[in-house]
Parts: structure tokens; sequence; C-alpha cells
């Protein structure tokens, strides 16, 4: 007879794992019209408007046109690597979430049962999500050399250049909130930045905001977003590593990349601006909501920085990763170090 | 249960890892080596060192391997594939491997490459096995940690003097 | 450049430690996000009535007596650069015209025509104008020439009337083809 609350606790994480799939699924409507319609704001037009009112049902219709859409596989590409590529893209994208802090404990109300707001509380959770959310590069990289095209292979060595570049920023940066916080748990990172809005990463004076700026660029940089979009650059490589591909295929990679883009967003909020908690002591506003404001605001700073900024040169986008980043990064951490003692 | 995914992650890196030799073209054997080492990764979570496991991840399958990628990429794949791949050094290659094979098999059966068990229980590593590394690591071996950083950082001075010579000649 | 030389500008440093440029240009986006948009709704609600200057589908005139202006000269044919006009005259003293002499074919290819307005600089009676029509696509050639008895008849924006204004539409799907009505009773200028 096996227990009633292990086949509760069981059903509560498959509930939560398809309810975080489904929601993820779902984003890319949303942010594709969202999207548009900064683009188009910002640019002084309207952005989407002929297909249902105000054009919210645009991402509809492109979604039922990529779905109808002819799967184009080129006659020499590596059909077995440039099949899988979008999956490998898409999976690392979705496989972030396991470790996510969304709230905090929450009671069902007439239940009386305890729900945490995320899937597991890994005591590595930082390193997950910095490990895992490095693994969607392989999908650029493979998608890149299997479509047996020029601009695809230069998309794909540039993105691995860059994600090799970025890393290392990015991990220092996550490396400088472990010392803020205490702790590789991003549960426990939410928790320290518990209290008034002093007590978040960012705040904390002056390495905080230096980790955070770090942490951005590189975080922009490895999930392919302007400024530095160069696997992508439609400019000059056609459309960089997706090229080649069509249909339901592309689909994925955009999934990827919006999903990317959230899950930079979410980690902003996580490591530096406090999670789920208030900023000021407003009472009857659930932490959830705090915390989707804040992502919210994230996802519309990476949209309008993408239709300001003009794209990086190459050489350039190395230099920031090698001698800018890296470097202060460096310098940051022994003073945080010294600030930490 | 532990057991059955033991061997679902054993079996995976194993076939991979031959996968890894035995194709010809080498942005195959790129992605069969991830696989493997994903697997490992995966064992490591099983013997309750997740930070391994993260490591494993984050610096062999994110990091290396797409260095190797870059570099295998620019490969031409068409001439690789038709060269063929079995050369003199086989006739030094053979041997060896059948005696590290040997050796292998010697320690597993005699039994030679268990360890003593250390102080440290499951209590202690779930949840806290960062911090107990963390700690053994910069007081116990202290010593052998630096020298693997100079090692390392040697490794990179080299690298960079090798290619400046490149560049000026 | 500057700071290459008499070592770091320290001006230039902090302005790019402080990310200046960056804030500066993302304000100015943000100010465009916050106005308002310049697109025409068009064709569902908007459309652009253009000034009487405006060189669009050529009109044929009459005068007030509903008699034809047009004395068929031909000097519309001879200044068009193009020779897209087709004019050949014939006598008629039924009061078709203002004079015996009318166009018994008046027609213009619109596929060589460029709109140049030359024609209507030549015309001596003022029969033909370039109007304000400016929907002249269609998805076979068979609008591509206009004859004489479509262009007498008068284009929806008549001369009177001033333009540059935008004017409240509606857009008409018929089997037969689709249609944008204006109202020229309710314009608003556009201010950009
Ligand atoms: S507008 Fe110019 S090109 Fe067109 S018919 Fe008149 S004269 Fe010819
Ligand atoms: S339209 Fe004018 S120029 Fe042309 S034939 Fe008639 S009167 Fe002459």
């Amino acid at each position: 007879m096996p227990d009633i609350s292990l086949i509760a606790t069981l059903a509560l994480m498959v509930i939560k794992v398809l309810v975080i799939t489904m929601i993820l699924f779902m984003l890319p409507l949303p942010l594709t019209y969202v999207e548009r319609k900064v683009a188009g704001h910002i640019q002084v037009r309207l952005g989407p408007w002929r297909v249902g009112p105000h054009g919210l049902l645009q991402p509809f219709a492109d979604m039922i046109k990529l779905i109808l859409k002819e799967d184009i596989v080129p006659d020499k590409a590596d059909k077995f690597l440039f099949k899988l590529a979008p999956f490998m893209a898409m999976i690392p994208a979705f496989a972030v979430y396991a470790a996510i802090p969304f709230g905090d404990k929450w009671t069902i109300p007439f239940l009386d049962r305890q729900v945490s707001l995320y899937i597991t509380d890994m005591n590595v959770g930082i390193l997950y999500v910095l490990a895992i959310s490095g693994l969607g590069v392989y999908g650029l990289i493979f998608g890149g050399w299997s479509s047996n095209s020029k601009y695809a292979l230069i998309g794909g060595l540039r993105s691995s250049a860059q994600m090799i570049s970025y890393e290392i920023a990015v991990s220092f940066s996550a490396i400088g909130v472990v010392l803020l916080s205490k702790s590789l748990s991003l549960v426990e990172i939410v928790k320290h930045q518990g209290g008034t809005i002093l007590h978040w990463n960012f705040f904390y004076l002056p390495v905080g905001p230096v980790w955070f700026f770090i942490f951005l660029i590189g975080a922009t940089a490895e999930i392919n977003r302007v400024p530095f979009d160069l696997p992508e650059d439609e400019g000059t490589l056609g459309a960089g590593f997706h090229t080649e591909y069509s249909g339901m295929r592309f689909a994925f990679f955009m999934l990827s990349e919006y999903v990317a883009m959230v899950t930079v967003s979410v980690m902003s909020v996580v490591l530096f601006f406090g999670g789920w908690n208030a900023p000021f002591n407003i009472p009857f506003v659930p932490p959830i909501l705090w915390f989707i404001g804040k992502v919210i605001l994230f996802i519309y700073f990476f949209m309008w920085l993408r239709f300001t900024l003009p794209r990086y040169r190459y050489d350039q986008l190395m230099t920031i990763g090698w001698k800018i980043l890296i470097p202060v990064s460096l310098v940051n951490l022994i003073i945080t170090g010294l600030m930490k003692i | 249960m532990e057991q059955i995914f033991f061997y679902i992650f054993a079996t995976i890196a194993v076939l991979s890892a031959i996968g890894v030799i035995s194709v010809r073209n080498p942005v195959h054997s790129a992605f069969y080596l991830m696989v493997t080492l994903l697997q490992v990764a995966a064992i490591f979570i099983l013997l309750r060192s997740p930070f391994l496991a993260a490591v494993q991840v984050f610096i062999y399958v994110g990091a290396i391997m797409v260095l190797f990628l870059f570099a295998v990429m620019v490969l031409d794949i068409g001439k690789e594939e038709l060269t063929e791949a079995f050369n003199q050094q086989s006739v030094i290659a053979i041997p060896a491997v059948v005696v590290m094979l040997a050796l292998i098999a010697y320690m597993i059966i005699g039994g030679k490459l268990s360890a003593p068990v250390g102080g440290y229980t499951d209590g202690i590593l779930i949840g806290h096995g960062t911090e107990v590394l963390g700690k053994e690591l910069y007081t116990k071996y202290l010593f052998p940690f630096e020298v693997v950083s100079i090692l390392l950082l040697v490794a990179l001075v080299g690298a960079i003097v090798l290619v400046m010579k490149d560049r000026q000649g | 450049m500057n700071g290459k030389k008499g070592g770091v500008n320290i001006f230039e440093l902090i302005k790019k430690v402080v990310f200046t440029d960056f804030v500066k240009g993302l304000m100015v986006t943000l100010g465009y996000n916050a106005t308002k948009s310049i697109t025409l709704k068009y064709p569902d609600q908007e459309k652009w009535i253009p000034y009487r200057r405006f060189r669009g589908l050529h009109t044929l005139n009459r005068d007030e007596k509903g008699r034809e202006l047009c004395v068929a000269c031909e000097l519309c044919s001879k200044a068009c650069p193009t020779q897209c006009i087709t004019v050949i005259p014939m006598e008629d003293d039924t009061g078709r015209g203002i004079s015996d002499r009318v166009a018994r074919v008046w027609k213009v290819d619109l596929v060589r025509c460029l709109f140049c307005g030359y024609c209507e600089d030549a015309c001596p009676t003022r029969a033909l104008r370039l109007g304000r029509d400016y929907e002249l696509a269609c998805t076979d050639s068979s609008c591509n020439l206009k004859q004489r008895e479509e262009l007498l008849v008068p284009q929806a924006v008549p001369e009177s009337f001033e333009g540059g204004v935008v004017a409240s539409s509606t857009f008409i799907v018929t089997p037969a083809g689709i249609r944008i009505k204006a109202d020229l009773a309710k314009t608003k200028r556009r201010n950009w």
C-alpha cells in the first residue's frame, strides 16, 4: 500500500512541471505580439493592427502559418543533427525552470496543504541554471553546422565563440551573488534579500550594481539579443544559424530564444532584485505578482534595448567580453570578498 | 530504483563513448562525447554530489565541448571522412590499450580501487555537499589545489606566448 | 583618439562607466514609444486625400453645360514624353464638345505614363487634368488602358476640394474588386 502523501507529492510535482511547461510553450504568443507592438511604437508605427482588434490575433495567425509551412531539410544537410538541433536548443531552455523559484510556500485554501511555488529547491540551483542554460548553445552550433550553408555555419561559429567569452563574465557575477547571499540555492538567495528594498543584492553598494551590469551584459550576449545578436545578424548573415530552417523547426528556435529571454529576466529578478520580495510594504499584493511584475519590466527592457541599440561589430564584442567584463569582474570579486570578510 | 537509473545512465554513457571513437564525422563524435559527459553528470547526481554534476555540465559540456566544436566545425569534414583513420600509431596503440584494460580489470577484480569510508554520512552530504567540498579543498588540500592552479596558469601563459610568436614570425 | 595620446580622458571614462550614451539613446526611444503613432489606418479607417497639386489618374473635364472641353487638338499626345496618349479626332456638331472637333478616341496607357503632368500643361482648354485618384493597381492588365468614357466620369475628389487631409474611409470588398470609399465630410488635418 503506497503512501498517500508520497503520491500527492508526486502528483503535485507533475502538475507543477506541466503548468510551467504549458506556460512556457504559450509564452511566445504574447511575447511576439508585445515585441512587435513595442517595435512599432518605438518606431512611431502601430505594429500589428489588422488581425483581430488591435492585431491581437496576429500571433495565432503566425502560429498557424508556422505549423502549416513545409518543413524543409536541405539536401546536403546532416539530416540527423539538423533535425535534432531545434530540440537541443529548446530542451535546456525549458529545463532551467526546474530550479527557478517563483514564490515562497503558499497554502491552498480549504485543503490545508502547503505548496511551494518552485519545482525543486536545489542546493546548487544557481550553478544548475547557468550550466543548463549554457547547453542551449549546442542547438545553435549544431543547427548552424548541419545546415551545410555558409551563413548558418558562421552563425554557429559566432554563437559558440560568443557563448564561451561571456559565460565567464556571467559566472563571475554569479559568484558575486553567491558571495553576497552566502548560498548556492536560489530560494535561499531570494530569502536572503527579504526585508526592505535595501536588502536586494542590487543595492549592496558599491559592488551590487556592478555585478548586475556584468550579469546583464553577459546574459544579453548569451541569449543573442541586440546589441549582441551576431549569430543571427540579419544584415550580413541572412538569418544566421537558422537560415535554413523553416516551419516548426524554426518555431522551436524562436521559442527557445523567447524562453531564454524570459529566463534572463527571471534570473535578474531572482539574483539582484529580490525575487518575489515586495519593494515596499503594500498589503494585499501577493508575492507572485511582484515577481511577475518585475519580470515583465525586464522583458520590456530587453525589447526596448533591441529597438534602440545598433549591433556591435564582432571584434568589439570580443573586446567587451575579454578586456572589459572579465577584468572588471575580477576586481569586483576582490572588493566583494573584502567587504564580506 | 537507483540501481536501475545507474544502469540506464551507464549504458548510454558507454554506448555513446563507443560512438565517439567509432563514427567518422568529427562533429558527430563531439555530439556523442557531449552525451557521454551528460550521462556522467547524471551519475554524479546519483552519487549525491550535485555540485560535481553541475560543474561537470558547466565546464565540460558547457565550455570545453563548445571550444572543441569551434575547432572541429571549421575542419573540412568532407576530406576528413575520406582519409584512412588507421596509421602506424595502431602498432603501439593496440598493445597499450590491451595493457591498460588488463590493468583496470586487475584493479577492479582485486578490489584495490575502493578507499576507506570517510566520516561523511549521507545526512551531512545531502544539502551541504558543496560546503564540505569547499572546506576540504581550501584547508586540507590547499597545497595540491594551488599547484593545479599554477599549472593551469602556466599552460595559459604558454598558450598566449605561442600565439604571440606566431604573429611576429 | 584624444584619450590615447594625452592619457585617458577622465570625463570620457566616467561617461562610459555610467552608460551615459546608452541612457540617452534609451530615453530617446522611450520618448518615441510614448508618442502617438503616425501610421495611417489605411484602408480600414483612414485615407489620405492629396493636395490639389497631386498628379494622379487623368481626368477629362466638361464645361458647366456638360460639353466636353477636349477639342482633340492632340497637343497632349505631342507633349507627352512617353507617347502614351492616343487621340483620334472626329467632326461632331451635335454639341458634344465645345467646338465641332471632338475626340473619337482618347486613351492613355498608364503603364507607360510617368505622371509628369506635361499633358495637362499642354492642354489649351484645360480639358485634361491629372486628378487625385491613386488607387490604380489591379490584378490583370485590363486597367492599364484608360479610355475617354472612363476618364470623363468625375473623380471622387472634386477639383474644388482643397485636400491635404485625412478622410475617414470605409473598406468595401465586392466580388468585382475592392474599393476604398472616403468620406470627404469627415476629415482631419495631420500635424507631422
Ligand atoms: S503625365 Fe506625362 S507621361 Fe503621363 S500622359 Fe501626361 S505627359 Fe504623358
Ligand atoms: S485633352 Fe487637351 S490637349 Fe489633349 S487633345 Fe484634348 S484639348 Fe487637346
